[in-house]
């Protein structure tokens, strides 16, 4: 019996602390070593910021050109693709180009209706500073099953605020979640920890919260009320953050949000730098 | 001799080059595309083999060092994801200590251990000191289908070892 505990403690304290060969540190010294940065990340002390974020910016260019292989491949796939059904897309685009004349006409009209309304109820036409809003590329998208967000090549030194709001093509995306000199994080809005206030269709009032999966679903909706399909949801802008009337999703036969933005084929994200917040994330 | 010596070293780095890739790279192991709850954790299968089959050619270090790099890509406090390979190693490294033959199946079930005591420790840590929250049935899934297909990724490495590093108990 003593045997085997010997046996137990020897080979413990080996697997610990052995050393020799490859192996030039200890699991052990490693484990602690680990434990250190660890807490001195989490507690954050002031010295720590800086280098985290200069770490960060490295390693995303790293990361970014280390993934090129991975992208090469599909964009070569879809350009080759595109090339053979250049024909048929001539004739569908022309098609497009007179219906979309025709619809030009109709939406000048509706556009001046909507300033002179807005005049009228005198709102701010939140659109207008077009300056503020910065493209920014899509360094690193790496699909994880618990955390959903994105790497963009814009940080602090472009303005970028923890809490700005990202789009594409006018359509939210997420949130700037980390921010780092030259790169940022942008946390998606089908991760578990996002939640936005948004409106309806209708009116109502709701929670979005990202669900980890494709899908956020809505929360907080008024009582007795019944998820039609087809329903547009928008960001209400009720947390400051987020421009209302952002356009976001729109609701599925099951209830949850179809966003009008596939989170994973994001390439250039648009980053809205009017909306300045100083909230805790 | 010394080209033969080039070309072994190469496929001794393998396994590292390939955890340093899946580190670094936007490459994951995330098929949730093809069905909504496969996702494995890859990289604790590579450690997890490699450090009980060839522990020379999976030195901690860079164990640990693939850790934080994985933080930093991933955005998770930096150390946590070393911690977890650290304690991959640590029940690989008693695991080796304490038998002499090992089987896929035994294999198999040491790695379960190992993973539940590496999950456990890496949950309860980001849990506890961080405002990140998780779903319990995609860590369920995850640790599900990383046990599932354990099995598969030892028969390709133990072929990899026996084709080009040379085996010794594959």
């Amino acid at each position: 019996m003593s045997v085997s505990r010997d046996d137990f403690s020897i080979a413990f304290r080996s697997a610990l602390l052995q050393r020799g060969g490859a192996q030039k540190f200890s699991v052990l010294s490693l484990i602690f070593l680990a434990l250190f940065i660890f807490f001195i990340d989490v507690y954050g002390a002031k010295f720590t910021k800086p280098i985290r974020g200069l770490i960060n910016d490295i390693v995303y260019r790293i990361t970014f050109l280390a993934s090129a292989p991975t992208r090469f491949f599909p964009e070569a796939k879809k350009d080759l693709s595109n090339y053979f059904n250049v024909k048929d897309e001539n004739i569908r685009l022309r098609a497009e180009i007179e219906k979309y004349k025709l619809l030009q006409l109709n939406v000048e009209f509706l556009s001046d209706e909507n300033k002179n309304l807005q005049k009228i109820l005198e709102t701010e036409y939140f659109n207008k500073n077009l300056s503020n809003i910065i493209l920014a590329k899509v360094l690193v998208d790496k699909n994880s099953p618990f955390l959903k967000s994105i790497i963009i090549n814009k940080g602090k030194k472009a303005g970028i605020l923890k809490g700005m709001p990202v789009t594409k093509d006018n359509y939210l995306v997420g949130r700037v979640v980390d921010t780092n000199y030259l790169s940022s994080r942008v946390l998606l809005l089908n991760d578990l920890n996002s939640r936005i206030p948004v409106t309806l269709d209708q009116g109502a009032q709701a929670i979005l919260s990202g669900s980890g999966s494709a899908n956020p679903t809505l929360e907080y909706l008024p009582e007795d009320y019944e998820i039609a399909e087809n329903i547009n949801i928008f960001a209400s802008g009720k947390d400051g953050i987020f421009s209302p009337g952002t356009p976001i999703g729109i609701t599925s036969e099951t209830g949850d949000v179809n966003l009008f933005v596939d989170p994973n084929q994001l390439s250039f994200v648009t980053v809205n730098l009017n909306t300045q917040t100083k909230g805790k994330f | 001799m010394a080209k033969g010596s080039f070309v072994s070293k190469i496929y001794n780095s393998g396994p590292l080059i390939l955890l340093y890739y899946l580190c670094i790279s936007e490459v994951d192991t995330n098929f949730e595309k093809i069905f909504e709850f496969f996702t494995l954790n890859f990289q604790i299968i590579l450690i997890y083999f490699w450090v009980l089959k060839r522990p020379e050619i999976m030195a901690n270090g860079h164990i640990f060092l693939a850790g934080l790099i994985n933080d930093v890509v991933m955005g998770f406090p930096l150390g946590i994801s070393s911690l977890s390979y650290l304690i991959i190693i640590f029940v690989g490294t008693y695991v080796r200590n304490k038998s002499v033959n090992t089987t896929i199946a035994s294999d198999w079930f040491t790695f379960f251990m190992a993973m539940v005591f590496s999950n456990l420790l890496f949950f309860s840590l980001l849990n506890n000191f961080s405002d990140l929250s998780f779903s319990l049935t995609k860590i369920g899934y995850n640790m599900f289908f990383t046990l599932f297909m354990f099995p598969i990724f030892w028969l390709i490495f133990n072929l990899y070892q026996l084709s080009f590093i040379g085996g010794r108990d594959a």
